[in-house]
C-alpha cells in the first residue's frame, strides 16, 4: 500500500484503487530497527590491539563481528546482536578466542536510561527483538517479566519455579490459541479470533495514521482486531474494517452511524484503567487541523472527553445505550470497556444483563505518557486482582460461559497475557506493547509539544514521516508471531490443547511470596524455563 | 441532653450487639423506573399496572415494589377512625412457618390488635408470566401499642417528653427494627421482614416486576389516594428475596428511588453517628432513614428536608433571599455529609392521618442526572398529580384511567420538569390530597418553597360525544383542495365553538379523507390534525388537554384506515402492525407512506418497530408515520448516512434515542421527545413539537433542530461541528457544555434560545428568565448561543469560559432564516419575538450572543498559520 504524504497525514482522503478488503499475510519477515544504531544489551569494544585476523568472526554465531569481502579491517561490532556472557558458557566466545585479547564486553550504558521497573530495558529490547525477528528472544534478555516487584512480575507459572515437570511430547500438534467472542447465543454472528490478543483503542490524533493502519494490518494478518479509539474512523482503515473495533467513548468524537455500521465489534469505552474518572484529553497541540476535521472540532483547542457518558447514569441507561448501538448495527457484537473499581464485579454482571458480549476490564498498569502519573498509579484496581474477582463472580452468577472477559492494562508480554488468562480472562488487549514494537522508548513525551519524537504517537506532518507503514505493520505481525509461539509452548508444557483450557486455571500459577523462604535471596532465575525455549528453538 | 439526643442515644437499646463495622452496599443499582400518582378520587391498583408494564425496560425483574397511601376504610375492614389512628404493620413472611413465633414475640406482647389479616393472593405465582420467585406471604396487623407498654417504654428510655404519638411512632419503629434484625438482617437465610408499619400506608414488594404485586396480591381493585411503584434494576443477578426492593419506609412514608449514590459510605457514617444502623444495605434504605430522621426526629419542615437532600448551590444560592441563605447555610453545614451524591430521584408517598392528608413528593438531585417528569391534570372533584421517570409512564397511567373513568383525560393539563437544587422551584414538588370535613377532597401542588402550581386552563371539555353531522361543504371543499391553512384558520375559532364542535369537525375531516378518490385530502387531513395537535393556539374556555386527546384519537383513527399489507390498496399508504409485520414488502408504485402501528412492539431489541422501520427503509420505503407510540425507542437510528429523502413522523409517546445518529433525514416528533434525542446527529432536520429530555444532541455534529418547548438538562453537551438549534423554551441547566462547534459565522453551530412558553389557554408568553440555570456554555471552545434576553437577565456568573456580547448584523443575518422557519413550524412570529413590553425593537436590543472567550479563538489563528498548505488541502477534500 503506497501512501503519499497527503493521505499519510490526512485521513479524510480516500485511498484510490484499493481493494475494499485486503488480506495481509502473517508470514514473518525480518525487519530491523529503523535507526542506524540499534540498541543492544551489551557493548563490545574493539581495542586498538586488534589485528583484524577475523578469528572473532569465525567464532561468533550471532553475526556481531564482520569483515566484509575485500575489507582490510573488521567493521564496528554489531553488538546489539551479542548475547553476552552466556556465550562463553556454550563454548567459544570472541573474548576468549581473540588472540590479542582485544575485545571487551560490558553492559550497554544506554540501558541505564532506558525503561523503568515496569517496562525494563530487557523487556523493551526483547519486544524489539520479537518485532524484528518474529522469534522468541534469546535467553540473555528477560522477556517474560518486568522488575516492578508487583503485579504480574510477582506471579509465575509453577513450571517456571519447579524443577520437575511433565516431559513435553514434541510431536503433539500445536494447541489452539483461538477464541470465540460471541457466547451469548443471541443470534448475532460468531466472531473467531486466532490469537487471544487484540489491539487497544488509540485514537487518530493521539497516534499517527501509520500507527493505526499498521495495527489494523497486523490484526488482519492474525485474524484478530484493532480498535479506532474515539478520534474518528479514518478512511484508510476501510480494507481492514472486518478487523476493526470502533469505540463509542464519552466524547462521541468521530462517532457516526457510518462508523458503527462499518465494524463487527463496537466498544463502549466507559473508562480507562490508567485514568478512571478523568475522561480523555487531547492536548491542544495535537489537535491539528486534520485531527480537528475528523472530530469536527476547532483546531488547536484542547479536546475533552467527559469522564462519564452524560447519557448513562445507571445500568438501565447502559442497557439502553447498548440497545441503541445494536439497533444501528444489527450484526455487531458489543464490548464494554470499564476500569476496575472495587465493585467491578457488579459492573460486569450489569453489563452482561445489559446485553454486552465482551466485558473488557482495563486495569491500572497501562496508560501512555498522556495519562497523569498520579492517576496511573493510584486509582484503579490492579488487573491481576480484578480478573479473578470478576471471573469468579460471573461464575457464581452462572453466566461466565455466556460472556467473553477481556483484560488489559499493563499486559506487556506473552507471559502477562497467559497469566491473565490463567487468572480467569478469555483474552487480552494490548496497547503499549505494540507501541514498543514500533520503536517506542517509553520517554513519556507522548503529549508534549508536537508529540512523539519517534513519530508513533503524533500527527505532526513532519514527525509522522519517521515511520514507514510497511515496516510498522511487519513489526507488529512479527510480535504476534513471537507471542503466539510462547503461548503454544506454555500450553504444551501444561499439557493443554487450547488456550481456552487455560482460562481460570489459577492453580498453574504461583506467587513469588510463597517461594521466597525457599530460595536464596537475589536469585531470580527460572530454571525450568530453558526447557520450553529449547523446545521452541527446534 | 434534649429529647432528640436522648431519642437517638437510646436507640442503642434496640441493637443486640456492638456496632459492627460499616458494610458496603449489597448491590449496585441502576436507574430503575419510578412512578407515583396522587388523586382526589381513590385510584384502583390497576393504575399502577400499565405504566409499570411499560417501564419494565427500566427494571430487570429482580425487584418490584408498590406502596399505597390514603386507603379506604371499607376495603380495609376497619372504621375510618381506626384506619387513621392505628398502625398497619405489614410483614413479609418469606418462611411462613416462622409466623406464629414471630407473632408471639413481636406483636402480641406489645400491641392491641384491631385486625389481623392475611393478604389474599392468587394461588400459584407461576400463573403470572415471568414471575420466577414465590412472593412472600403478607400478614397485616392493624394495631396500637398497649398503653402500659408505651408507659414502660417512656420510662425505660426517658422519652416521656415526647408527645404520645411521637413516642408510639418511635416504639413501632424500634420494634420493627428488632424484628428485621431477628428474622432478616442477622440471618443467613432470610425469614421475614417488615414491609411497612405506618398509618394509612401499605407496601408490597417481590422479586419480579412492580405490576406483578398488583396481580399476585390481587390489588387490581384495591383503592388508594396515592400510589407509587418501582421497577428495580439491581446488578447483582441472583436476588432471591424481596427485602432489597423499593419502597422503603420511615414510619408514615414510603420512598422509591431512581439512581445511585456515590457516597453511600459517608451517608451511612452520618447515620451511624446518630445511632441509626442499616439492615438492607441499599441506597434507598438510607434515603428513607434520612427522611425519617429529619422529618420525624428533627421535625424539620419539608423545605429544609429537601434542602438537606439536594442543597442549593452556586448562582441559585446567591439568588435566594438573605434570610433563606442564612438557614440553608446552616442546613448545609450540618447535613452536607448526608446529602446523597450522584444521580438520584426520589418519589415519596406520605400519609398524614392526623391532618387528613396524603402527600406525594418528587425530589430530584442538584445536578438533575436522572430523568423526571411531573404532571398535573383535572379540575374540580377529579384532580390528579403524577410523577414519573418518563412522560410515557404518566401518559400510560392517564390513558388507563381515562379508559375506565370518563372523568379523567388521557392527556395531562400540565407537564413539567423540576430544576434540582434551584432557587426557582427547589427541584421538588409536593402533591397534597386533603380531605375536608364533609368528605370532599382537594389536591394541590406546591414546590419546595410552597409556591403553588396552578392550572389556568379552560374547563370545557371537547372530548364529549358528538352527534353525526353532514360534512360542511366548506370543510370538504378545502380538504379536497388540500388547503390546510384555511381549515386550520377555521379551527382557530375553537374557543367559540360548542363543546362537541371539535369532535364534529374532526369527524368531518376523517369522513372526507376516507371517501376521497385522490391522495391529496389524506395528506391534508394528516397535516391538519397534526397542526391541531402541534400548534399552541387560543382555546378559550376549552380544556387544551381534551383538545389534544380528541386530536390524538382522531389521528389514530385516521391512520387505522390505512390498509394493511395483503389488503386491497387504498390511495397512497400501507399500514403494518405487530401481527402483520412479516408481510412487509417493497413499496409498490402507489405506495408513499408506511404507517407503523407501534402497539405491541417491544420498545427495544431486534423485534422492535425501529428495526422494522430500518428494514422497510432498506426495502425502499422513504416516508414513515409511526403512531400509538408508548415509549418505543430508537426511531430514525440505524438508517445510516445519506438519508436526505427520508421523513419520519412520530405520534404518541416517543421514546429515548429518537433521531440518534440521524444523517440527512427529517423527523417530526408530534409531542414531547424523551432523553438522548439526536445524539451524534450529523445532518438532517428534527422538529419537536414539545419538550425534549436529558442530554439532547449529546455529541452531535450537525443537523437543524427546532424545539417548541423546553430542553431538560445538558442539551448539546460535547457537540461539535455545526448543529443549529432553535429552542423556543429554555433549559434546566448545563446548556452547551463543552460546545466545540467552531465559528457560527463560518459554518459552525449555534443555539437560539427564545425563552417563551404558553399559558394554559395556548397563548404565548415569555418565561420569567430566558435561562434560569447556573451554567451555560461552560468550557465551550466554539459555537455560540443566541439568547433572547432584552432585559439582560443572563449574567456573567452563569458563564464559565464564555463571554457575552451584543448581536452584530452578521449574527442576525445568520439566525434570521432559522427564526423564519421557526415561525413557519410553530407559529411563533419573529415580530412577536422582537416585541418587548409592547414595542418592536431592533434584533440587537433583543438578542445577545454568548460565545467562547477570546483565548481559544486566537489560538486557532496561530495554529492555522502554521500549516496553511495542509489546511487548504483539507478544505478541498472534506
Amino acid at each position: 500500500m503506497n501512501t503519499n504524504i497527503a493521505s499519510l497525514i490526512n485521513p479524510c482522503i480516500p485511498v484510490p484503487g484499493e481493494d475494499p478488503r485486503e488480506t495481509v499475510s502473517r508470514e514473518v519477515r525480518p525487519v530491523p530497527d529503523r535507526y542506524r544504531n540499534s540498541i543492544g544489551k551489551y557493548r563490545i569494544v574493539r581495542l586498538a590491539d586488534c589485528v583484524s585476523c577475523g578469528r572473532c568472526e569465525e567464532v561468533c554465531g550471532y553475526g556481531v563481528h564482520t569483515k566484509p569481502e575485500g575489507y582490510a579491517l573488521m567493521t564496528r561490532p554489531r553488538d546489539h546482536l551479542c548475547i553476552g556472557p552466556a556465550c562463553s558458557e556454550h563454548g567459544r566466545s570472541c573474548l576468549d578466542e581473540c588472540p590479542r585479547k582485544a575485545l571487551r564486553m560490558r553492559l550497554n550504558p544506554n540501558l541505564e536510561c532506558l525503561g523503568d521497573p515496569r517496562w525494563t530495558a530487557d523487556l523493551i529490547l526483547a519486544t524489539w527483538y520479537q518485532a524484528g525477528t518474529g522469534r522468541i528472544p534469546p535467553p540473555h534478555l528477560e522477556y517474560r517479566h518486568g522488575a516492578s516487584g508487583g503485579g504480574f512480575d510477582r506471579i509465575r507459572f509453577r513450571f517456571e519455579m519447579e524443577r520437575s515437570c511433565r516431559p513435553v511430547e514434541p510431536e503433539i500438534p500445536d494447541p489452539d490459541t483461538g477464541l470465540d467472542l460471541n457466547r451469548r447465543g443471541d443470534g448475532r454472528p460468531q466472531i473467531h479470533i486466532d490469537i487471544p490478543v487484540y489491539g487497544g483503542g488509540m485514537s487518530f490524533g493521539s497516534v499517527s495514521l501509520n500507527t493505526i493502519v499498521a495495527k489494523a494490518r497486523a490484526a488482519t494478518a492474525w485474524n484478530s482486531f484493532s480498535c479506532t479509539g474515539e478520534g474518528g474512523y479514518p478512511e484508510q482503515l476501510q480494507p481492514y474494517d472486518d478487523h476493526m473495533i470502533t469505540q463509542v467513548a464519552t466524547g462521541l468524537f468521530g462517532v457516526s452511524e457510518e462508523t458503527i455500521k462499518r465494524v463487527r465489534i463496537v466498544e463502549f469505552k466507559y473508562a480507562q484503567g490508567a485514568k478512571p474518572g478523568l475522561g480523555g484529553h487531547l492536548l491542544g497541540d495535537k489537535n491539528t487541523p486534520v485531527v480537528a476535521r475528523m472530530r469536527g472540532a476547532v483546531p488547536g483547542t484542547a479536546l475533552f472527553s467527559p469522564f462519564p457518558f452524560h447519557s448513562v447514569y445507571s445500568v438501565e441507561d447502559h442497557k439502553k445505550h447498548l440497545d441503541w448501538i445494536k439497533e444501528v448495527n444489527p450484526d455487531c457484537l458489543v464490548s464494554v470497556k470499564v476500569s476496575t473499581p472495587t465493585d467491578v464485579d457488579m459492573v460486569a454482571v450489569g453489563s452482561y444483563y445489559a446485553g454486552a458480549h465482551i466485558i473488557h476490564l482495563d486495569g491500572s498498569y497501562g496508560g501512555t505518557g498522556a495519562a497523569p502519573d498520579i492517576a496511573k498509579k493510584n486509582i484503579a484496581m490492579p488487573i491481576e486482582y480484578a480478573i479473578p474477582k470478576v471471573h469468579k463472580f460471573l461464575g457464581a452468577e452462572g453466566i461466565r460461559h455466556r460472556i467473553t472477559l477481556i483484560a488489559s492494562g499493563g499486559i506487556r508480554t506473552a507471559y502477562d497475557a497467559l497469566k491473565a488468562i490463567a487468572l480467569g480472562a478469555d483474552g487480552v488487549v494490548i496497547g503499549t506493547a505494540e507501541m514498543i514494537a514500533l520503536g517506542c522508548v517509553r520517554c513519556a513525551c507522548c503529549e508534549s509539544g508536537r508529540g512523539c519524537p519517534r513519530g508513533i504517537a503524533s500527527t505532526d506532518p513532519e514527525l509522522v514521516t519517521l515511520m514507514d507503514l510497511e515496516w510498522a505493520a511487519q513489526r507488529l505481525i512479527n510480535l504476534h508471531n513471537a507471542w503466539r509461539a510462547q503461548m503454544v509452548a506454555v500450553l504444551k508444557t501444561l499439557g493443554m490443547n487450547s488456550i481456552r483450557e487455560l482460562r481460570g486455571r489459577a492453580d498453574v500459577l504461583c506467587h513469588l511470596a510463597s517461594y521466597e523462604h525457599r530460595r536464596p535471596p537475589g536469585e531470580n532465575g527460572h530454571p525450568f524455563a530453558h526447557r520450553i525455549e529449547m523446545l521452541l528453538k527446534r | 441532653m434534649n429529647t432528640i439526643e436522648k431519642l437517638l442515644a437510646t436507640r442503642s437499646q434496640v441493637y443486640p450487639c456492638k456496632e459492627p463495622p460499616p458494610v458496603s452496599k449489597d448491590a449496585e443499582e441502576g436507574g430503575c423506573g419510578v412512578i407515583g400518582a396522587a388523586c382526589t378520587v381513590p385510584l384502583a391498583g390497576r393504575v399502577i399496572y400499565e405504566p409499570s408494564l411499560q417501564m419494565q425496560n427500566r427494571g430487570n425483574g429482580k425487584g418490584g415494589g408498590i406502596a399505597a397511601a390514603g386507603l379506604s376504610p371499607d376495603q380495609m375492614g376497619v372504621p375510618r377512625d381506626i384506619l387513621r389512628s392505628h398502625y398497619l404493620i405489614q410483614i413479609a413472611l418469606l418462611d411462613p412457618a416462622c409466623h406464629p413465633e414471630l407473632e408471639r414475640r413481636f406483636i402480641i406482647p406489645y400491641f392491641d390488635i384491631a385486625a389481623s389479616t392475611r393478604q389474599p393472593h392468587i394461588d400459584d405465582y407461576r400463573d403470572i408470566p415471568g414471575l420466577e420467585v414465590r412472593p412472600p406471604e403478607v400478614h397485616r396487623y392493624t394495631v396500637r401499642v398497649k398503653p402500659q407498654v408505651l408507659g414502660e417504654f417512656a420510662e425505660r428510655t426517658g422519652l416521656g417528653d415526647l408527645s404520645p404519638r411521637d413516642l408510639e411512632d418511635e416504639f413501632v419503629w424500634r420494634n420493627s427494627f428488632r424484628l428485621n434484625d431477628e428474622y432478616y438482617a442477622s440471618l443467613g437465610d432470610k425469614r421475614a421482614f417488615v414491609l411497612s408499619h405506618g398509618r394509612d400506608l401499605l407496601v408490597f414488594k417481590l422479586v419480579g416486576y412492580a405490576e406483578q404485586n398488583v396481580v399476585y396480591y390481587r390489588l387490581e381493585d384495591f383503592r388508594a389516594h396515592a400510589w407509587i411503584a418501582h421497577q428495580r434494576y439491581p446488578t447483582k443477578g441472583r436476588v432471591w428475596h424481596p427485602g432489597g426492593a423499593h419502597p422503603f419506609v420511615g414510619v408514615n412514608e414510603a420512598l422509591v428511588h431512581n439512581g445511585d449514590f456515590a457516597n453511600y459510605h459517608s451517608v451511612c457514617e452520618y447515620l451511624r453517628q446518630r445511632n441509626i444502623r442499616q439492615q438492607f444495605l441499599t441506597d434507598t434504605e438510607v434515603s428513607a432513614q434520612l427522611f425519617d430522621l429529619w422529618d420525624r426526629v428533627y421535625k424539620y419542615p419539608l423545605e429544609y428536608i429537601i434542602e438537606a437532600l439536594a442543597p442549593t448551590t452556586e448562582l441559585d444560592f446567591d439568588r435566594l433571599p438573605k434570610e433563606k441563605q442564612a438557614i440553608y447555610r446552616q442546613i448545609q453545614a450540618t447535613h452536607i455529609h448526608a446529602s446523597p451524591d450522584g444521580p438520584w430521584f426520589f418519589i415519596i408517598a406520605r400519609s398524614r392521618p392526623d391532618e387528613n392528608r396524603v402527600q406525594l413528593l418528587g425530589i430530584t438531585d442538584t445536578s438533575m442526572l436522572r430523568p423526571q417528569v411531573f404532571a398535573l391534570s383535572g379540575d374540580g372533584d377529579v384532580r390528579i398529580g403524577l410523577i414519573c421517570s418518563e412522560k410515557q409512564g404518566i401518559d400510560a397511567t392517564l390513558m388507563s384511567l381515562a379508559k375506565e373513568d370518563m372523568r379523567f383525560c388521557p392527556v395531562a393539563d400540565k407537564y413539567w420538569n423540576a430544576r434540582g437544587g434551584s432557587s426557582t422551584d427547589g427541584g421538588a414538588f409536593i402533591f397534597t390530597v386533603e380531605s375536608g370535613n364533609n368528605g370532599d377532597r382537594s389536591l394541590s401542588c406546591t414546590d419546595k418553597f410552597g409556591h403553588e402550581v396552578r392550572l389556568d386552563c379552560g374547563t370545557v371539555r371537547c372530548d364529549v360525544p358528538a352527534g353525526e353531522s353532514a360534512p360542511q361543504e366548506l370543510v370538504s371543499y378545502w380538504l379536497l383542495k388540500g388547503n390546510v391553512e384555511a381549515l386550520f384558520n377555521h379551527a382557530l375559532d375553537l374557543s367559540s365553538w360548542p363543546p362537541a364542535g371539535l369532535v364534529q369537525f374532526c369527524r368531518m375531516v376523517l369522513q372526507v379523507a376516507a371517501s376521497a378518490k385522490s391522495t391529496k385530502p389524506v395528506h391534508a387531513a394528516i397535516r391538519l390534525l397534526s397542526m391541531l395537535r402541534d400548534r399552541h393556539f387560543y382555546t378559550g374556555d376549552k380544556r387544551r388537554a381534551t383538545v389534544l386527546s380528541v386530536v390524538d384519537r382522531m389521528l389514530e383513527e385516521l391512520f387505522d384506515r390505512a390498509p394493511l399489507f395483503g389488503e386491497a390498496a387504498v390511495l397512497c399508504w400501507r399500514r403494518i402492525t405487530v401481527e402483520t409485520r412479516d408481510r412487509l414488502t417493497v413499496p409498490r408504485a402507489s405506495d408513499e407512506i408506511l404507517v407503523i402501528d407501534a402497539q405491541g412492539f417491544p420498545p427495544e431489541g431486534d423485534e422492535c418497530d425501529a428495526v422494522l422501520l430500518c428494514r422497510a427503509y432498506h426495502l425502499g420505503w422513504r416516508r414513515f408515520i409511526v403512531y400509538r407510540l408508548r415509549g418505543h425507542r430508537f426511531h430514525g437510528s440505524g438508517l445510516g448516512p445519506d438519508t436526505g429523502d427520508v421523513r419520519i413522523d412520530l405520534y404518541g409517546s416517543s421514546g429515548d434515542y429518537a433521531a440518534s445518529g440521524m444523517d440527512g433525514l427529517q423527523m417530526y416528533i408530534h409531542g414531547n421527545a424523551q432523553d438522548q434525542v439526536a445524539q451524534i446527529a450529523r445532518s438532517g432536520k428534527l422538529v419537536i413539537y414539545g419538550d425534549v429530555g436529558q442530554t439532547f444532541m449529546y455529541g452531535a455534529k450537525g443537523g437543524e433542530v427546532f424545539v417548541l418547548g423546553n430542553a431538560a438538562g445538558r442539551p448539546l453537551i460535547n457537540a461539535v461541528g455545526s448543529p443549529r438549534v432553535v429552542i423556543n423554551g429554555t433549559c434546566l441547566d448545563f446548556l452547551a457544555e463543552s460546545f466545540m462547534a467552531g465559528d457560527p459565522l463560518a459554518g459552525g453551530g449555534f443555539v437560539i434560545l427564545n425563552g417563551v412558553e404558553f399559558d394554559g389557554r395556548g397563548r404565548m408568553i415569555f418565561q420569567p428568565t430566558p435561562y434560569p440555570g447556573g451554567n451555560i456554555f461552560s468550557l465551550a471552545s466554539g459555537g455560540a448561543i443566541y439568547i433572547r434576553d432584552p432585559h439582560h437577565l443572563l449574567v456573567e456568573q452563569q458563564l464559565n469560559g464564555g463571554e457575552l456580547s451584543d448581536l452584530e448584523d452578521p449574527d442576525w443575518e445568520l439566525i434570521h432564516p432559522y427564526l423564519i422557519e421557526n415561525e413557519r413550524l410553530f407559529g411563533i412570529r419573529v415580530s412577536e419575538l422582537l416585541t418587548v413590553d409592547g414595542s418592536r425593537r431592533e434584533p440587537r436590543e433583543v438578542y445577545r450572543r454568548v460565545s467562547a472567550a477570546g483565548l481559544s479563538r486566537k489560538r486557532v489563528m496561530n495554529y492555522d498559520s502554521r500549516f496553511p498548505e495542509i489546511d487548504h488541502r483539507v478544505e478541498k477534500h472534506y
